[in-house]
């Protein structure tokens, strides 16, 4: 099958100002200024095909939002080729918006003032969604996303969970093959997370709308994306899927162990000591195999064991374990 | 384009429907700017009044210029102002982004998502200045003037909106464009007073650079006969060819500024 | 509440509008172009004639450009007022330990320096070197501008914050702000000076606040005033300033005790 999106050698540089500190600092601004080139996107190559989920993954300013703008046509790329349903986005931009669904966690597309219902309508308009096709579409996504009690309410009254199903939902009106978006679990809580993850899961799977998502949430990817693709500083770490991420990092979970009294040295065989402070002592659980009842028995009685945490690594972690283990890995990531 | 175009009552219905919601605050605001430009009129009224005329101007005819500046503003600025002085805003927020991914002209999302109704007070006021400076000033109307007089006002508002457009639209390559629309503002104060009366240099900025000499004094001398500095005889032409020129250069400035936008960054 | 701090909020305001280079640029180039604008508007007035109700056109220019200074413009106060009630910011400044309107009055000073350094003296010197302005009209007359223009900067400080209070009850700055500006175009006199309205109307205007902030510092300065009637009308002004300032306390108190009982 032929990629529904292929990036090529991608690159995206901007100019940006040098800001000067202090009061001399900026009577001096107000004559000359510095820029800095700054490299948002650094030679991304990857090809995505039709029905996939995929996760783009990184930190704060690692380049996530720029590549899905120059995927949606908003920006040209400095150098690369970047293909969308097989055309150029930013040239094409009206013909790729047709197509396209763009949900962007922090900006709303809804109207602020109106009912949630009067944006649905517009984007009937905007998008030339035929009446029968937009009336389905509307009671499916309704009823999916439980929007019934809050269809006839301003946007300004919902919470933000309900804000981000109808963003989603405006989104989906027009049948898009695929769907952009940006950061949306972003603050919201756990119930609402949960539920948005489950109907994006269902959209790729029973429609078969191709699902790109940015993210900083490790779940995100786990419960809707099986293949991921991770970046940092502007370029490509890693491409594949989850577990075998998963499996070629270790999950390297974090395990203290709080004594009422210092012990004295611990050393384990299923978990590795990283720091000992005496009466507490952390490790490292390097394999996902072993769970915490091994570590525990292996531990046994008789130490005054107080207190047990276990910390699952966060993304901040498994990408620094990733540059850790970058050499490993070179061979790996396609 | 004709997607486009048939979008439009749409859009000015949800932008309606929003203002409507703060109804009492857009009054209130109708209200406000009347009394502010009728306030402002006053102190020239008063300055006339004192001293008989200015530059030959005398108060019914002042009245017309300030009644035409006024209106003609408001009709080019309701189709651009607030959209476009908001543009910076929207490249900082992302919300420009967000009128990208849709498959609409982005200048006609953004213009009549916003077609701004608070412009009420602004064309009361001036429709009913121009209406009693009318009855004073004793025009000999004919077929003609009826004409040249429409096209102007429309000319006069296409170079508002277009002037706007282009300021507004320089956000998105710079990033800020707050302080180009206070240099508009400044030229578009001086607008209102009677070209002549100012330096030379300043004349010809305001026919040239800063064409807001259009805006106002060229068509409403024209109307009135009395002689334009610099045009002459030209500037019945002038003035309405300025709109539409200007607005040609606006439609070129805003592509070359979509072509070029970087976002808000990173 | 430590009165060190405020200075600290002067400085901050100061120090962020370096920051906005262009903008710094334009207002200045605007405030230039005004300025000329206006000396053509009254040259064009007097058409040649020397002396009219008393005064000349060098004296109409200095008035001009004082009075300008003068009247600075009160948006950014309002829109921070009104926002700060509108978005329920205000609240935040219930837990610091510093009183709101005194802040307030410290950054807007500190803006209003920066617009008198940056923007308004250059264009004084530009206009005083190629136009000419005029020295005041004697020591007694210079000495007393100066706490005239302290007067004239306090009205318009209480004025405006009043406005953008008001907000609180009207829940909008923008109509308030508008309203502020036309009853500020005729009576401060920034435009036209009292002297050459009609009696009944300058009569009116003379007494009402808003003649403190433009129309009595420039007039004093250019000598308009014997020294009773300076010390006369400098009293009144005080008069105002306390009543206006007093009812800027009395709202203040009001809204802090709306937003502590109803929680904004």
């Amino acid at each position: 099958m032929a990629a529904i999106i292929s990036a090529d050698g991608v690159d995206k540089t901007f100019r940006q100002l040098k800001r000067q500190s202090g009061l001399a600092g900026g009577l001096r601004s107000l004559f000359s200024r510095t820029y800095t080139e700054i490299r948002a996107v650094s030679d991304i190559t990857f090809a995505i095909e039709p029905g996939e989920a995929v996760g783009y993954l990184g930190p704060n300013g690692a380049g996530k939002s720029t590549m899905i703008k120059m995927m949606t046509g908003i920006l040209t790329p400095s150098a690369g080729a970047l293909s969308v349903l097989g055309r150029e986005p930013h040239t094409n931009r009206m013909r790729n918006a047709r197509e396209i669904g763009v949900v962007f966690g922090q900006r709303s597309q809804l109207w602020w003032d109106l009912p949630v219902r009067d944006s649905f309508a517009l984007n009937r308009h905007i998008y030339d969604i035929p009446e029968a096709r937009f009336a389905d579409n509307l009671a499916f996504l309704t009823e999916m996303l439980d929007m019934g009690a809050y269809l006839d309410r301003p946007v300004r009254q919902l919470s933000l969970g309900q804000r981000m199903r109808a963003e989603i939902a405006l989104a989906l009106l027009h049948d898009p093959k695929i769907i952009f978006l940006d950061e949306p679990t972003i603050g919201l809580d756990v119930v609402a997370k949960d539920a948005v993850r489950k109907f994006l899961a269902r959209v790729n799977r029973e429609r078969g709308t191709t699902i790109i998502l940015t993210t900083h949430d490790l779940v995100d990817i786990e419960e809707i994306c099986p293949r991921l693709i991770m970046v940092d500083d502007g370029k490509l770490l890693f491409d594949g899927e989850l577990t075998r991420l998963r499996a070629d990092l270790g999950s390297r979970r974090r395990l203290t162990l709080e004594f009422a009294t210092d012990p004295g040295p611990l050393p384990l065989a299923t978990a590795t000591l990283s720091r000992d402070e005496g009466a507490a002592k952390h490790y490292l659980l390097e394999d996902e195999a072993i769970s915490l009842i091994d570590v525990l028995n292996e531990v046994g009685r008789g130490h005054g064991l107080k207190d047990v945490k276990l910390e699952e690594p966060d993304i901040e972690e498994v990408i620094r374990t990733f540059y850790q283990n970058k050499s490993r890995l070179a061979g790996a990531a396609s | 384009m004709l997607h486009n175009i048939t979008l439009i009552p749409h859009l000015v219905r949800m932008y309606v429907r929003t203002r409507m919601e703060y109804r009492g605050a857009m009054f209130l605001a109708w209200l406000s700017q009347g009394f502010s430009y009728g306030a402002m009129y006053a102190t020239i009224a008063l300055i006339i009044a004192r001293f008989d005329n200015l530059g030959g101007w005398q108060w019914p005819d002042m009245a017309l210029l300030l009644a035409f500046h006024l209106l003609a503003y408001s009709l080019g600025a309701s189709l651009s102002f607030t959209q476009f002085r908001d543009i910076e805003e929207k490249v900082r927020l992302g919300t420009f982004d967000a009128i990208l991914v849709k498959p609409v002209g982005p200048w006609t999302f953004l213009v009549f998502s916003g077609l701004n109704i608070g412009y009420g007070g602004h064309v009361i006021l001036a429709t009913g200045l121009m209406a009693w400076s009318l009855t004073q000033v004793g025009l000999a109307w004919s077929p003609l003037l009826v004409l040249y007089f429409v096209a102007a006002l429309i000319s006069a508002a296409m170079l508002t909106a277009a002037l706007m457009t282009m300021i507004g639209t320089t956000a998105l390559v710079w990033v800020r464009s707050r302080h180009l629309f206070s240099i508009f503002f400044g030229f578009w104060e001086l607008a209102r007073y009677p070209l002549n009366i100012f330096p030379a240099p300043l004349q010809m900025l305001m026919i040239t650079l800063a064409p807001l000499a259009f805006l106002a004094f060229v068509p409403v001398a024209v109307i009135l006969g009395k002689p334009v500095p610099l045009l002459g005889a030209w500037a019945p032409l002038a003035s309405l060819a300025a709109g539409p020129l200007c607005m040609l250069l606006a439609v070129f400035h805003w592509r070359w500024c979509l072509r070029n936008y970087q976002g808000a960054g990173g | 509440m430590r009165a060190g701090a405020y200075p600290a909020f002067a400085l901050t305001a100061f120090q962020s509008r370096l920051a906005y280079r262009n903008q710094v640029w334009a207002s200045a180039f605007g405030e230039l172009v005004i300025s000329f604008a206006f000396i053509a508007i009254w040259t064009a007035a007097f058409a040649g004639q020397v002396v009219v109700d008393g005064a000349t056109l060098p004296e109409m220019i200095t008035y001009v450009m004082i009075a300008g200074l003068l009247y600075w413009n009160t948006d950014r106060l309002i829109n921070d007022v009104g926002e700060a009630v509108r978005t329920g910011d205000i609240t935040i400044f219930l837990l610091k330990p510093l009183s709101y309107p005194a802040s307030l009055l410290a950054t807007h000073f500190g803006h209003y320096v920066f617009d008198q350094l940056v923007v308004t003296l250059p264009v004084l010197l530009i206009v005083g070197f190629s136009v000419g302005l005029l020295p005041p009209a004697s020591l007694f007359h210079a000495l007393m501008a100066l706490p005239f223009w302290a007067l004239s900067w306090l009205m318009l400080f209480t004025l405006g914050a009043l406005c953008g209070l008001l907000a609180f009850w009207l829940l909008t700055a923008f109509a308030l702000e508008w309203f502020l500006k036309g009853i500020m175009a005729l009576a401060s006199g920034a435009i036209v000076p009292l002297w050459f309205m009609p009696g009944w109307l300058s009569g009116i205007l003379g007494y009402l606040p808003f003649a403190w902030v433009s129309y009595y510092p420039t007039a004093i300065y250019l000598g308009k005033l014997d020294p009773p009637a300076t010390f006369l009308y400098f009293g009144i002004g005080l008069a105002w300033l306390a009543a206006l300032g007093g009812f800027l306390a009395w709202l203040w108190s009001r809204a802090r005790h709306r937003l502590i009982v109803q929680g904004g």
